[in-house]
């Protein structure tokens, strides 16, 4: 058996931090700058989180890949961090000591990380077309494949499920590192703290049938026009899935996951008015003929500078229509007609679109909570992690050692996750100062 | 002068190959002096770009490096680390905007965006080959910092700052800790109240013998720079001089104070502001009673002194009153008998969790009316009556008129007045006036002047948690910077030349950082310039009427061979 990491018996580190988005990088680099040793974990092939695959952010329309990649770049680099992709928590121990016993899981890449030089030689002749999961399945990738354009590391992994093993990839790659043997790995490390950065899970919107998510090729969610508008964007130019036609009359469907105890979240979700409002003057650029028109109950345009961009996306001609839409069809042309009541009138009216983005809500993640085997980590009534001591020590979780920051936490945006991020850090900084 | 330079011209995705022609630009530069190697890249800050660009570095044994991107303001650090990872002196690197500057600005003239692009590249390469190597300064970095304001997000930051080892003055100009929360009730969603959460802070802060708390204390001057700042701190009639690495400002808001005749106030007595509100059910007992009378029905009017529409005013949303509000209506109906709770918004913004408050009021039975900002309610005075009157949007614009007994104005944050902080430290105010960060998205809490961080709401409103967030986060970036001994400057700084200075003066004027001096030279008095004062700015080489001054990485040499290429057209 061959392995991809330089593991070897039981590791010790300062830090142990799950999940490598923004949250999980800005933690680990502050801490790494205080010098301690921080072991980074990430599930996913590369770093850099839901962040790295947006277009550009809101209210100041920086270019997301171009704002995070420098972050995600430090990251790897840091002579303080240790990175593992591909790599889950499976289980964790407190021992009597405070020290934790952490159990962890390495998938197969079945290729050597560090003979890849991210070539694509093996994309070009690999024979099995897969959805592209880093483009929402808007378009397809191999079964061997670099995650996306701008990922990191920028090496190739292989879809083993499915991977038809013709053996093609091998053949061709000039530096031989397709290594099929390879199998999953499971490392033992021993670290005095743990910081959860596992961010949050998209609202999946066929889950509101009334929708027609995935029944109606024209309604989109908005991680999906994300990508359209994205620099590493997909058809380069902004495309309605039914006929590659450039639509003209758009419409977002607000809430679409939040605020809606119908799917199970009476919480609102904090950046979808924003994020939509974004996209709008986005497309209003990339398409200065088409309609933008916003179907919205309230809109939080809270923090600093929203208030003013939301205005902007008015003036600029976006449509804000009160109202919550009850019902999508289809037409036979692709066309889709909105039912909904207008709340400035208060009437009953429909309305057809050519394309319907649902802007979809952030879900809590609370699948790490099972890897904690002697000690209980608390959910909140909304599933995020639980935060005992809120408004004094908001990174404090449940269990002494253990801290959480960003999206893991509640629904939030990218300065408030760096600033809980911060504060997780600050928080563990102090705890390891203590314990030393 | 260098002689193997790379030029590495970026696409941007498509921000810039969208506009500006990548390959005629290519080939317009490739036979410029000097130029060795040329690549296009699709993210020249890619780590495989960083990577391939250091292996040229190294494999072709480049003595310097063009980078046409984007702004220098946001990837001078990465560049400067592949240089630096590959053996080059990272100011022998030069970066060129072809993004912000090219594609972005002539976004409708894609010929003259490439034209301009061509021109900024062979400016570019121009620079380069007369770049020279140099060596930052190191200097050792003070582990101590001062926090300016002892609310609850300072307090949070020097706890903070004390636990990582870094020791704190946290300085406050009243005369005790706690700011505006020591007097606020219950707070959501938490069971204890800001007196409660202020006392048990301030216990935390007695326990810590690396904080010392002045009150009664104002900051009246700074000197120096990041890891060195010598200040002089008044406290009381005493002034005290300190030393310190970092500022964290953490001087929070002002409540909106409503103008003489806006919705009334001032003029009828049953109208009172959010604060007097919270103030009124907190220190009531058993009956809502206010001037004397029963309080059965509250209209709350929000938005005041926030997004306002004229020139001028507050266009900023105060983020934290809409949940602020709802919560002490809910107070208020579970603390008194036969309250009715009328809401008069602009839309409700209660996000994230705090959507729970808003459900909680809604199926309590509080009314929920909306207006439009360009049409606010009216308050009237009818006998001894006073309605509200509003064109509600959830009833398709009806008029409706509301009775009620006290109307409660809810009222935003607004910025300090801190002029003197200002005048300072120099921190950046924003268009709102509150102060302005670095980089609204990841770097929150950091400002243009190094080793000065903002926390809390003096960067812009935030509720309870998230002022606590930004304290910390603010923390761990100085703390993280302070605890590793040694900062260092950059070196693209002014240099005088003595022999060609006749001390005339011009240079004094020109300064924005006192970092001139006179010094005796050669038995005659000529300017110095004192580095850890100097930023670089460069205001001092053009008034010099001898050219004795020059900018090291910005030399008069480079910049006219910048301008001989530019108007080679």
């Amino acid at each position: 058996m061959s392995k991809n990491s330089e593991f070897d018996q039981v590791n010790d580190f300062d830090v142990l931090v799950i999940g490598g988005g923004i949250a999980g990088e800005e933690s680990s680099l502050k801490l790494a700058d205080m010098g301690f040793r921080v072991l980074l974990i990430e599930k996913e092939p590369s770093i850099g989180g839901k962040m790295i695959l947006l277009s550009k952010v809101f209210p100041t329309l920086d270019c997301a890949a171009c704002i995070t990649t420098p972050k995600v770049s430090e990251t790897a680099r840091h002579p303080n961090i240790t990175l593992l992709t591909l790599t889950e928590a499976e289980s964790m121990f407190k021992e009597t000591n405070g020290q934790f016993s952490v159990t962890l899981k390495k998938k197969p890449r079945y290729v050597t990380e560090k003979d890849c030089t991210g070539c694509q030689e093996c994309e070009s002749v690999c024979p099995a077309i897969v959805e592209d999961q880093f483009q929402f399945n808007l378009v397809a990738r191999k079964a061997v494949y670099i995650p996306f354009n701008i990922a990191n590391p920028r090496i190739a992994l292989i879809d083993i499920e499915n991977c038809m093993l013709c053996g093609l990839c091998e053949q061709k790659c000039p530096s031989n590192c397709i290594d099929f043997s390879q199998a999953e790995e499971i490392i033992k490390v021993k670290v005095k703290a743990v910081i959860v950065a596992t961010g949050f899970n998209l609202f999946d919107p066929a889950l509101i049938p009334r929708y027609g998510f995935g029944r109606f090729k024209n309604v989109i969610t908005s991680m999906q026009m994300e990508r359209e508008l994205a620099p590493t964007r997909p058809f380069n130019s902004i495309l309605r899935p039914s006929d590659g036609k450039t639509p003209d009359n758009i419409a977002y469907i607000f809430c679409t996951g939040s605020r809606d105890q119908t799917c199970g979240t009476s919480i609102c979700s904090q950046v979808c008015c924003m994020y939509s409002t974004k996209q709008a003057q986005l497309l209003m650029g990339a398409l200065p003929m088409a309609d933008l028109t916003m179907y919205y109950i309230n809109i939080r345009a809270f923090g600093k500078g929203y208030n003013e961009f939301y205005l902007q996306a008015k003036d600029m001609g976006a449509n804000y229509v009160k109202g919550k839409i009850a019902k999508v069809t289809e037409k036979e042309n692709g066309n889709l007609i909105l039912r909904y009541e207008d709340i400035a009138t208060g009437k009953v009216t429909e309305r057809e679109h050519d394309l319907v983005v649902l802007s979809v809500g952030l879900l809590a993640n609370p699948s790490i909570t099972s890897i904690f085997k002697n000690e209980k980590l608390e959910i909140d009534a909304s599933n995020f992690i639980g935060q005992p001591d809120l408004l004094k020590s908001p990174a404090h979780t449940s269990i002494a050692g253990v801290f959480a920051a960003g999206t893991a936490t509640a629904p939030m945006d990218i300065p408030d996750s760096i600033m809980s991020a911060g504060a997780a850090a600050a928080e563990a900084s102090g705890y390891l100062k203590l314990k030393s | 002068m260098k002689k193997k330079i790379g030029v590495y011209v970026c696409h941007c995705g498509g921000n810039i190959s969208d506009y500006v022609d990548i390959e005629k630009v290519k080939e317009a530069v490739k036979d410029e002096a000097n130029v060795f190697l040329l690549k296009n890249t699709l993210f020249a800050c890619s780590d495989s770009s960083q990577t391939e660009i250091a292996d040229d570095i190294k494999t072709s044994d480049l003595d310097a490096i063009v980078v046409a991107s984007c702004s220098a303001k946001l990837h001078v650090p990465t560049f400067r680390a592949v240089a630096t990872r590959a053996g080059l002196n990272p100011y022998n690197y030069v970066q060129v905007n072809i993004r912000e500057q090219s594609s972005w600005a002539h976004s409708d003239n894609a010929a003259g965006a490439t034209e301009k692009a061509i021109l900024l590249v062979k400016a570019g390469i121009a620079r380069a080959s007369q770049s020279q190597a140099l060596l930052p300064m190191k200097l050792t970095a003070t582990n101590a910092a001062v926090v300016i304001g002892g609310g609850i997000g300072g307090m949070r930051s020097a706890i903070s700052l004390a636990d990582m080892g870094t020791e704190v003055y946290l300085i406050e100009k009243e005369a005790s800790l706690g700011g505006h929360i020591a007097n606020w009730g219950e707070l959501f969603p938490t069971n204890f109240t800001g007196k409660e959460l202020i006392e048990s802070l301030h216990a935390e802060i007695k326990k810590r013998s690396g904080i010392k708390v002045f009150t009664n204390a104002e900051l009246i001057e700074k000197k120096g720079t990041i890891g060195n700042f010598d200040i002089r701190v008044k406290v009381n009639k005493e002034v005290l001089p300190l030393h310190v690495g970092a500022f964290i400002i953490n001087t929070g808001f002002d409540s909106y104070l409503p103008s003489e005749g806006e919705y009334r106030f001032g003029e009828l007595s049953n109208v009172i502001t959010l604060p007097q509100f919270k103030n009124l059910i907190d220190t009531s007992e058993k009956e809502l009673i206010y001037n004397g009378r029963k309080i059965k029905k509250v209209a709350y009017i929000y938005c005041v002194g926030s997004r306002q529409e004229e020139e001028g005013e507050n266009k900023y949303c105060s983020r934290y009153c809409c949940s602020a509000v709802i919560h002490a209506s809910i107070q208020a109906k579970k603390k008194f008998k036969d309250i009715t709770n009328l809401h008069f918004n602009g839309g409700i913004r209660t996000y994230g969790k705090q959507e729970l408050l808003y459900e909680q009021s809604s199926k309590a039975g509080d009314i929920y009316l909306q207006f439009s900002l360009d049409s606010v309610p009216v308050i009237k005075q009818k006998g001894n009556t006073t309605c509200v009157k509003v064109n509600d949007i959830l009833s398709a614009g009806k008029m409706i008129e509301a009775e009620a007994d006290l109307i409660v104005l809810v009222t935003g944050m607004v910025p300090r007045k801190n002029d003197q902080l200002i005048n300072h430290l120099r921190i950046p105010v924003g268009r709102d006036k509150f102060f302005n960060e670095i980089h609204m998205k990841l770097r929150p809490v950091e400002t243009v002047i190094d080793g000065v961080f903002i926390a809390g709401t003096c960067q812009s409103p935030k509720n309870t948690l998230e002022t606590i967030n930004s304290s910390m986060a603010a923390a761990a970036k100085a703390s993280s910077i302070l605890s590793k001994g040694e900062i260092s400057l950059e070196p693209t700084l002014a240099m005088i030349n003595p022999s060609a200075c006749t001390i005339c003066e011009k240079c004094f004027a020109a300064c924005p950082f006192e970092a001139i001096e006179e010094i005796e030279y050669e038995n005659r008095r000529v300017a110095k310039i004192l580095v850890e004062n100097c930023k670089g700015c460069g205001m001092c080489t053009p008034v010099c009427p001898k050219d004795a001054i020059d900018l090291k990485g910005f030399t008069t040499v480079q910049i006219e061979s910048m301008i001989d290429a530019l108007s080679e057209s």
